[in-house]
């Protein structure tokens, strides 16, 4: 069995550009990684939003309303329901007053992983234990 | 952890700087980021150069911008893309883009 | 020898970063480095055929082929390209279409990955 931990650091603000979201969709594409891999390879995703990356984790996003475009809140929620790992800095959310009663949570679509509020510092132990990382 | 961080800009980027650690940190300097070793705002040269790393600029990305060696700060060598190639293999095992 | 996979987000016009990721690529191949290229997001527009190389613009036809003849893998994801309208029948021959695990399994076996976001 081998498998390797990803670090994906998300650190821009949601929706000016396609950054968070791809962030998202290519750590949630890691379900299926295993069709180009060997018998027990495999990737561990770990998705951090660090600085003005925890503003993508608002909830009550309405990006498909008023764009048409699914929101990332969508895409956070479907990365917990993959059993992602997704770590938001503690002290960002402190930085930009933003209460932890205002993250999205995907309770509602039956997750049994939530967003995991961290200190940076548990978030630099990721990057430093990763093998490779990516910062969108 | 060995980590190579490559600055393609000249603003807005230390953010995310500040939160990353290494035990062996290296800058490489490219776009716009190769202002970070040619220019002193205010006379001030870029605060990037006062961290404990390593620092290089892309002679080409220098070049193109009117900048040669003679304008980067005597804390930063001057490398080709082979020599990229080869901070990459040798001296760098994880590498962001920022 | 080692192996490089690199992803540009970045569209060819409109920014440098992808002259870079295809002058690295190059560089890396050059040396005897497996490299592997994953383009998403605005960086599949390189993968259109025909491009006219006006001076004004940077050009990456020319250079694609050269990385292909020298054995870069490079893929193109299917899903953003077909949102940029670009269909796999006017692509350059040789790029591969695929989904975005073919770059986490390039990933995993490589040693060295750069990715290099998108502005």
């Amino acid at each position: 069995m081998s498998m390797i931990d990803l670090a994906f650091i998300i650190q821009r603000p949601p929706y000016k550009s396609e950054s968070s979201t791809l962030g998202l969709t290519h750590a949630i594409s890691y379900q299926v990684v295993d069709m180009f891999l060997d018998e027990g390879q495999g990737v561990v995703p770990k998705v951090c939003f660090i600085g003005e990356g925890v503003l993508n984790c608002l909830s009550g996003q309405k990006a498909m309303e008023h764009y048409g475009v699914t929101s990332i809140e969508a895409h956070i929620k479907n990365a917990l329901l993959v059993d992602l790992d997704i770590f938001v800095c503690k002290e960002d959310l402190e930085r930009f007053s933003i209460g932890e009663d205002r993250l999205v949570d995907a309770e509602d679509m039956g997750a049994d992983k939530k967003l995991q509020v961290v200190p940076l510092s548990q978030i630099q132990s990721i990057i430093n234990n990763c093998k490779h990382l990516f910062v969108f | 952890m060995r980590l190579g961080i490559f600055i393609s800009d000249y603003k807005g980027l230390t953010d995310t700087v500040d939160r990353l650690s290494a035990e062996k940190l290296g800058f490489i300097f490219v776009q716009n980021g190769v202002y970070h070793t040619t220019v002193k705002e205010n006379g001030k040269s870029s605060s990037l150069l006062d961290r404990n790393a390593n620092f290089y600029v892309l002679e080409e990305d220098l070049a193109m911008r009117g900048l040669t060696g003679a304008d980067v700060d005597s804390r930063v060598k001057v490398v080709n893309y082979g020599d990229v190639v080869d901070l990459i293999f040798n001296d760098y095992e994880k590498l962001v883009w920022l | 020898m080692g192996t490089l996979t690199i992803a540009p987000f970045s569209s060819l016009v409109g920014s440098k970063s992808m002259d870079f990721a295809l002058k690295l690529a190059k560089a890396a191949a050059d040396k005897g480095h497996k490299v592997n290229i994953w383009l998403t997001s605005n960086g599949v527009m390189i993968v259109k055929s025909n491009q006219k190389h006006l001076k004004d613009y940077s050009h990456a036809e020319k250079y694609v082929k050269e990385l292909l003849d020298k054995g870069v893998e490079i893929c193109v994801c299917e899903a953003c390209a077909l949102a940029r309208g670009i269909q796999k029948s006017e692509a350059i021959e040789g790029i591969k279409w695929d989904a975005m695990h073919w770059y986490l399994a390039k990933i995993y076996n490589s040693d060295r990955v750069l990715h290099i976001g998108g502005e």
